[in-house]
C-alpha cells in the first residue's frame, strides 16, 4: 500500500496554450479505492501517466510514500513503476504468439526478476482470476479472458498500486462485471491502492472516492457516501 | 526474452523470411563472386603449375599459354621445327616436348606431344599403359572412352565444320589419372602421328607432301590449332604465301584425307633440324637459373618463349579489374538492401508503438525494449548472412562444376580466412544498422508511444 501527495503540478505539451493538467494539491491515503471521471480530453489519462511515471510533469511534485517519482530519470521512473505500479488498459496489451502464462510473465522476465517463486505465482493469479489453462495462446481467448490476464500481469510483483485504464470499456456487460469485482477483490485481497479512471457507473460506483476532471483541473472530489447523499 | 523475439517472428513469419531472402540473396552474390574469382585463380595457376616454360612463334603471350597449356582450341603462328631439335640437345633442358593441336574426337582435342611429357606431368595411369606405338593414344582422366576404343580424328571441330580424317584410327591404350587440368579432357597421341596425318615428317618413311617443297620452314604445316576456316594456322600462313590462295586451301583440304600413319610404328622421339614446324614447345629446365636463361634466349627473333606464371598474373589483374566492377556491384546491392530493411525497420518499430510502449509502461527496462529489436533484427540478418555465404558457396560450386566440364580446369572453390573476415564485417554493419531501430525503440517515450 502505497500513499500518494501530489503539489503544485503542471503538465503541458509544446504547443499547446495552457497546460494539460493543473492539480495544486491531491492526496491518496494507502489503500483507496479511487474513481476518476471526466469528460474526453478532462486529463484522465495525463493524469494516470503522471502518477505512474510514464510521463514527467512539467513542474510540481508526485510524492509516492515520501519519495517523489518526478525527480527521477526515465530508467529510475521505470524500475520503480516495475516495482510498484500494476497496470491495466483497455487495450489489453497482451502480446500475440505467447500463452497467457508467458504473458504474465513477460515484463517480470524482461526485468530479470521471474524466479520459481514468481513462476509459481503466476499461475495461481491466473487460477484466482478463473482462467484454467495457462497455456492458451492469448489470441484464442474471449476479450473478457484477455483482461483477467492482464488483471494477473499487473499484480504479479505486488505493486503497492494497482491502476486501471478503462478496464471495462471493451467489455460487454457481463465480462465488465465480473472484471470490475476482480479488480475489487484483488485490489482488496492485496491492500493495494486501486485508481480506476472509468465511464463505467456500475464500477464507479463501488468505489470509496470519486475524482472529477475537466480541461485539466480537479472540479470534484467526494467520498461515495457524499455522493449517494 | 527469446521466447517473445520467437514468438513475434512467427507471427510476422512472411516480412522475416523476405528480409532474410533479401539479405541471404545480396550476400550469395558478393560471395559468389569471390569465391569464383579466387578459384578461377587457383584452378588456373594450378593447371599451369606442371609447366615452367612455354616456347612458341612470336605472337601474343597470352594465346601461346592459353593455346598450349590450356588447350583452348585458338590458332598460333608455327615456329621453325629446329627449335625443339636445338632445346631437345641443350644441356639446361631436363625435357623438351613439342605440342600440336588442330584434330578432336567426340568433342575432345587430340594433342600430339611426348611419352616424355606425360611422364613427367602426371601422377600416372588411372588403366592401361602409356602409347608405345603411333598408332596409340592415352586418355585424360575425363576423356569419357574406355581403354581399347578406336579414335577416328576430325580435322578441326565439328562445330567448325571439320572433316573425319579417312583411316586414321587410333587404338587408346591407356588413361591417365585426374590432373584438374584442361589435359584431362585431352586425348593424347604421339607428336609424330600428328605430323604424319597432316602429311609431314615424311623422314621417318611416310609419304611427302608435295606442294610443301620448297616452303619456308616456319610456314610448314603441322598439327596445330584450327582457325574459323577449319585450317590449321599453318595452313592459313601457307595459303597467303601461296598466290594462289584459294588452290592453295582447297587442294590442301584434300589433303587431310590422303595421309595416313602407321599404327604399328614405334615411336621416335628424337627430334632433328628437319622436324616439322610446331606451334608450341613445352620445356621444363634444370634450374630456375636455366628458366631465367632460357627464357631470355629465346624472347628475341621468331621465338617467344613465357612462362606461364607470368602471364597468367597479366591475365589476374584483368581478372582483377572484373571482379572489382562485380564486387562493386554487389556492393551496391548490399548497401540497398541494407537501406531497404533499415527503412522497413524503422517504419515496423513505428506502426509497434504502442506494443513497444507498452512493453515499458508494464515495467521492461528500457535495454530490454532496446535488446528484443536490436537482437529481432540482427537474427535475420545474420541468418541471411549465413545463408547468403552457403547459397554463395553452392553457387560458385556449381559454376564451377560447369567451367571444369567445359575446360577440364578443376576450380577449387572453399572458403579461406578471408571469407571469415568478410562474414564479421557484415555481422559488424549489421549489428551497427540492427542498432538504428534499436535505439528509436529505446528512446521511445512509453507515454507517447501508447497514445499513438
Amino acid at each position: 500500500m502505497l500513499s500518494l501527495h501530489i503539489d503544485s503540478l503542471i503538465k503541458s505539451f509544446p504547443g499547446l496554450d495552457g497546460p494539460v493538467l493543473r492539480i495544486d494539491s491531491l492526496a491518496f491515503s494507502p489503500g483507496d479505492r479511487v474513481a476518476v471521471t471526466g469528460g474526453s480530453g478532462s486529463g484522465k489519462s495525463t493524469f494516470i501517466n503522471v502518477v505512474t511515471g510514464l510521463e514527467r510533469v512539467t513542474t510540481g511534485k508526485v510524492v509516492w510514500n515520501g519519495r517523489d517519482i518526478a525527480r527521477l530519470s526515465e530508467t529510475s521512473r521505470d524500475r520503480w513503476r516495475a516495482e510498484h505500479i500494476g497496470l491495466v488498459m483497455q487495450d489489453f496489451h497482451l502480446f500475440p504468439g505467447l500463452s497467457a502464462v508467458e504473458n504474465v510473465l513477460l515484463p517480470a522476465r524482461l526485468a530479470r526478476v521471474a524466479d520459481a517463486a514468481m513462476v509459481t505465482r503466476a499461475y495461481e493469479l491466473l487460477k484466482t482470476v478463473g482462467l484454467s489453462r495457462p497455456g492458451q495462446k492469448i489470441e484464442t481467448m474471449s476479450r473478457g479472458e484477455m483482461q483477467r490476464v492482464a488483471i494477473a500481469r499487473a499484480l504479479l510483483r505486488k505493486p503497492g498500486v494497482i491502476v486501471a485504464d478503462e478496464p471495462t470499456a471493451s467489455l460487454d456487460a457481463e465480462a465488465g462485471e465480473t472484471v470490475g469485482r476482480l479488480l475489487l477483490d484483488m485490489a482488496a485481497e492485496t491492500k493495494s491502492t486501486l485508481i480506476v479512471v472509468s465511464h463505467d457507473q456500475r464500477l464507479i460506483d463501488r468505489l470509496d472516492r470519486r475524482l472529477t476532471l475537466r480541461a485539466g483541473r480537479i472540479v470534484a472530489d467526494s467520498m461515495r457516501e457524499e455522493v449517494a447523499a | 526474452m527469446i521466447r517473445f523475439i520467437l514468438a513475434d517472428l512467427r507471427r510476422l513469419w512472411a516480412g522475416a523470411a523476405v528480409v532474410i531472402l533479401l539479405v541471404a540473396l545480396a550476400t550469395a552474390l558478393g560471395v559468389t563472386v569471390t569465391l569464383q574469382e579466387r578459384a578461377l585463380r587457383l584452378g588456373s595457376a594450378r593447371a599451369a603449375d606442371k609447366f615452367d616454360l612455354v616456347i612458341g612463334a612470336a605472337g601474343s603471350e597470352t594465346q601461346l599459354v592459353l593455346s598450349s597449356v590450356f588447350l583452348q582450341p585458338a590458332p598460333l603462328p608455327l615456329m621453325p621445327g629446329e627449335v625443339l631439335a636445338k632445346l631437345s640437345k641443350d644441356s639446361r633442358v631436363a625435357w623438351a616436348a613439342p605440342v600440336g593441336f588442330g584434330d578432336s574426337f567426340a568433342g575432345y582435342p587430340l594433342v600430339g606431344t611426348t611419352r616424355a611429357l606425360i611422364s613427367s606431368t602426371v601422377s600416372g595411369f588411372a588403366e592401361g599403359r602409356m602409347f608405345e606405338q603411333e598408332g596409340e593414344a592415352v586418355l585424360g582422366a575425363a576423356v569419357k572412352l574406355p581403354v581399347g576404343a578406336e579414335i577416328k580424328p576430325m580435322h578441326g571441330t565439328a562445330a567448325t565444320g571439320g572433316e573425319t580424317h579417312a583411316g586414321i584410327v587410333y587404338h587408346v591404350a591407356g588413361k591417365l589419372r585426374p590432373t584438374g587440368t584442361p589435359w584431362d579432357r585431352a586425348i593424347l597421341v604421339p607428336i609424330q602421328a600428328v605430323w604424319h596425318v597432316h602429311g609431314l615428317g615424311h623422314e621417318h618413311g611416310h609419304e611427302e607432301e608435295e606442294h610443301h617443297e620448297g616452303d619456308a620452314p616456319e610456314v610448314t604445316p603441322a598439327a596445330a590449332a584450327t582457325d574459323e576456316h577449319g585450317h590449321s594456322p599453318l595452313e592459313a600462313a601457307q595459303e597467303h604465301d601461296h598466290e594462289n590462295e584459294v588452290a592453295a586451301a582447297e587442294e590442301h583440304d584434300e589433303d587431310h584425307d590422303d595421309h595416313a600413319i602407321d599404327g604399328d610404328a614405334p615411336i621416335v622421339e628424337d627430334f632433328s633440324a628437319d622436324t616439322p614446324g610446331l606451334p608450341a614447345v613445352l620445356v621444363k629446365p634444370k634450374t630456375i637459373a636455366d628458366a631465367y636463361k632460357l627464357r631470355q634466349e629465346y624472347r628475341s627473333g621468331n621465338t617467344l618463349a613465357v612462362f606461364p606464371g607470368e602471364v597468367l598474373t597479366g591475365l589476374y589483374a584483368t581478372l582483377g579489374d572484373a571482379k572489382l566492377v562485380l564486387s562493386a556491384v554487389a556492393a551496391g546491392s548490399q548497401g540497398l538492401v541494407a537501406a531497404a530493411l533499415v527503412l522497413v525497420t524503422v517504419t515496423h518499430i513505428g506502426q509497434r508503438r504502442r506494443q513497444i510502449g507498452a512493453l515499458r509502461a508494464f515495467g521492461a527496462p528500457r535495454l530490454s525494449v532496446f535488446a528484443i529489436v536490436w537482437l529481432e533484427l540482427f537474427s535475420l540478418v545474420a541468418l541471411g548472412i549465413g545463408l547468403g555465404f552457403l547459397a554463395g558457396l553452392v553457387a560458385a560450386g556449381v559454376i564451377a562444376g560447369l567451367f571444369t566440364a567445359e575446360s577440364g580446369i578443376v576450380l577449387p572453390v572453399e572458403f579461406t580466412y578471408e571469407d571469415l573476415q568478410l562474414a564479421l564485417v557484415l555481422l559488424g554493419v549489421s549489428a551497427v544498422l540492427s542498432a538504428v531501430p534499436a535505439i528509436l525503440a529505446y528512446r521511445q517515450s512509453p507515454a507517447t508511444a501508447l497514445r499513438a
